[in-house]
């Protein structure tokens, strides 16, 4: 008897422990996957409930889908209109973090090709000619910047940091004494087509410049998924030295990166500068913040090697949401103090959804 | 025998490489004084040069905290949000209750002293924050950091309504930023910076503490495996950084008896560019406080020669970017040089 109930309970107790680790295995699992979904989804919720929210705060106010509501046609063409700049941008804003480095001249390079691009068409050149001149210095903004880090190895933060100054500086001095801004007056006016990019609708309400950037988007998504360069980028991100080793030339790549940074943020000064009709020397001012907090939302890790394009672009919705609701429910001198605070949410959730690759 | 043989080429007058740093940059100080004598009329005069000194106290002092944080290998760039904010709460706190429609003149009606006191720990919460972020959280600092700034800036400008508070201030507040010594220019701030050099000159030089904060910043691996707690000594230096800019703002509303929610733009920059100019490293474990204050002075003269060559003021953002790279070129130039 004995040796039969040993015998039986000997062949039981593998089983009990192989249920035990295979429920075990499975709560794992079942919470990887529960962390995976969530990673997945979660910007989708946020950006819907921060809209929700916005627009059930004006329901008292006004019905639904009509004008001044947050969700009126006009309101969302408002939205979009003002998103140009930072859709513009941060898809080429994620590929660099994606490949571990960083830009934070991306607002100077902004201000400094919205001047130019003003000065220009105030100069009698017409709008063609201005605008690849323009894409052409946010080129060599860019380039600069990969120098510096890539050839000079000066660390990127602290590169970019100096070149923010450098690129600001710049632009404030293009601007004559005593006036803020490239702009028209008595005897230069400024020709009232600069608006036409930022502001005539082309399509469904929407101007050139934000069928641009849809088109920029798109392009990057693609970059990012579909070809070497962004394979390269998760690579680099990934693992630095594994990637040299493997005969990725980081330099190169990383530089082309620091370029197509520049290139948008000179598209999205134009942008801005057309919407505006001048060309502000501070109107960049923030949006590598902006671009920080759409990347982080978007679930790409600090130190690189994971990243989308696509959430990025949610994430950036997400801010410009934030940022025109909150004009409507509380006064201005909320407004840093409210960046500042998805900034650190951002950074949270970022820390608690993405796992960091091990510290070396 | 061994160790006397070890310490011969130092005793011998060898200069570990930091002081080197110090000294090529005490040279090229001399040399862009002397330029700037050249160019620009009554530069070379004494009261010009105590002004070079006495007119940067804050960021000196800003300096100090960031120079430490940077040899770890770590950015803290909320300081110039955090003297808005402690300027802000140290006017707060001690307006008076009820004293006018204005809500911009009402303010606790705490007496200066505890005002002075609840606004330096606020300042120092600041820091806490960084550190629990970048210490517990491992979030990259540069980013936490310009997360706090926007916060501290945000909520100075939340209690300032976006502009400034200066009425119904008890007589005591301006005292701080007004004492000096009579007939020079020198006050009570600057002997203040004065006084925080010397304990922080001390306090690299002199004490285990400063020592292991080089180990962290050369490998923050070795240090953990051996034992040094560097999540707690990450947690000091920001508090210790936040603590520095809280009496800068404090300093700074006192003098102008008024809390500006817009105070110290950019001043984060500025103790960056002073750090990098006296030749301390992002990639950690590399510097020192005196590097630091003749970075402060260097930058000190560049500007101010500049002005007296009659640049317009915008010219500061250019004029700063370009002196950086220079010197973070010539620096690694020269220690390439030395080592051969």
């Amino acid at each position: 008897m004995d040796s039969i109930t040993t015998g039986v309970s000997s062949k039981e107790q593998p089983n009990v422990t192989t249920i035990l680790k295979e429920s075990t295995i499975l709560q794992m699992d079942r919470s990887a996957t529960l962390r995976a979904n969530i990673k997945r989804f979660y910007i989708y919720i946020v950006l819907v409930l921060i809209v929700l929210v916005f627009s059930l705060m004006k329901l008292d106010q006004v019905t639904f889908f009509e004008r001044g509501h947050f969700l009126s046609p006009d309101s969302i063409i408002n939205l979009l209109r003002s998103a140009v700049p930072i859709l513009t941008l941060s898809g080429a804003f994620t590929l660099l973090m994606i490949s571990g480095y960083i830009d934070l001249s991306v607002g100077s390079a902004m201000s400094l090709a919205a001047v130019v691009f003003a000065w220009l068409i105030l100069n009698g050149f017409s709008f063609l000619p201005a605008f690849v001149i323009t894409l052409i210095l946010g080129a060599i903004l860019g380039s600069l910047n990969g120098y510096l880090v890539m050839k000079l190895r000066i660390t990127p933060v602290i590169a970019t940091l100096v070149t923010l100054s450098l690129f600001k500086g710049i632009a404030l001095l293009i601007v004559p004494d005593g006036s803020s801004a490239i702009k028209g007056s008595a005897e230069k006016v400024m020709p009232a087509w600069i608006n036409d990019y930022a502001r005539k609708d082309v399509l469904l309400g929407l101007p050139w410049a934000f069928w641009v950037a849809v088109l920029v988007i798109l392009l990057l998504v693609i970059v990012q998924r579909k070809t070497l360069l962004g394979k390269y980028a998760t690579a680099i991100g990934g693992n630095r030295i594994a990637a040299d080793l493997s005969g990725i030339n980081a330099v190169r790549i990383v530089g082309l990166l620091y370029v197509m940074v520049g290139f948008f943020a000179a598209l999205a000064g134009m942008a801005r500068a057309s919407y505006m009709s001048l060309g502000d020397p501070l109107s960049g001012d923030g949006m590598e913040l902006d671009c920080i907090i759409a990347v982080l939302l978007g679930g790409t890790a600090f130190s690189g090697g994971e990243g989308s394009v696509a959430k990025t672009v949610v994430g950036a919705l997400i801010i410009i949401c934030v940022t025109i609701g909150l004009m409507t429910v509380i006064p201005a001198y909320w407004q840093t103090m409210a960046k500042g605070g998805v900034l650190v949410a951002a950074v949270t959730l970022n820390h608690l959804l993405v796992r960091e690759k091990a510290k070396a | 025998m061994e160790t006397s043989q070890m310490q011969k080429p130092l005793l011998g007058g060898k200069l570990s490489d930091e002081s080197f740093i110090t000294v090529f940059m005490v040279g090229v100080l001399i040399v862009v004084f002397g330029i700037a004598c050249i160019f620009v009329p009554n530069f070379y005069k004494p009261q010009n040069m105590l002004n070079l000194i006495t007119n940067n106290w804050y960021i000196i002092v800003l300096g100090i905290g960031i120079t430490f944080v940077m040899i770890t290998g770590n950015y803290d760039m909320s300081v110039g949000g955090n003297i808005a904010l402690t300027g802000v709460l140290s006017v707060y706190f001690c307006q008076g209750v009820n004293v006018s429609q204005n809500p911009l003149a009402n303010g606790l009606g705490l007496p200066y002293i505890l005002a002075i006191g609840l606004a330096l720990l606020c300042a120092m919460g600041v820091g806490a924050v960084n550190a629990f972020f970048i210490a517990k959280l491992k979030v990259p600092s540069i980013i936490v950091t310009l997360g706090t700034m926007m916060l501290a800036r945000g909520a100075a400008q939340v209690i300032t309504q976006g502009a400034q508070r200066n009425t119904s201030l008890p007589d005591a507040f301006g005292v701080l930023g007004s004492l000096g010594i009579p007939g020079t220019s020198i006050r009570l701030p600057v002997l203040v910076m004065i006084a925080l050099i010397i304990l922080a000159f001390i306090f690299e030089k002199k004490t285990v503490f400063a020592r292991r904060i080089y180990l962290i910043g050369a490998n923050p691996v070795a240090a953990r495996l051996s034992g040094v707690n560097v999540g707690g000594y990450l947690t000091a230096l920001y508090i210790v950084s936040g603590l520095l800019a809280g009496i800068t703002g404090i300093l700074l509303a006192s003098e102008f008896e008024a809390g500006v929610s817009n105070r110290a733009m950019g001043y984060e920059f500025d103790a960056l560019v002073i750090v990098l100019l006296g030749g301390i490293s992002i990639t950690g474990g590399f510097g020192s406080v005196l590097g630091m204050f003749v970075g402060a002075i260097i930058l000190s003269v560049v500007t101010s020669a500049a002005t007296g060559m009659l640049f317009s003021p915008d010219w500061q953002f250019t004029l700063k970017a370009i002196v950086t790279f220079i010197a973070i070129l010539t620096q690694r130039f020269a220690l390439d040089k030395r080592k051969g």
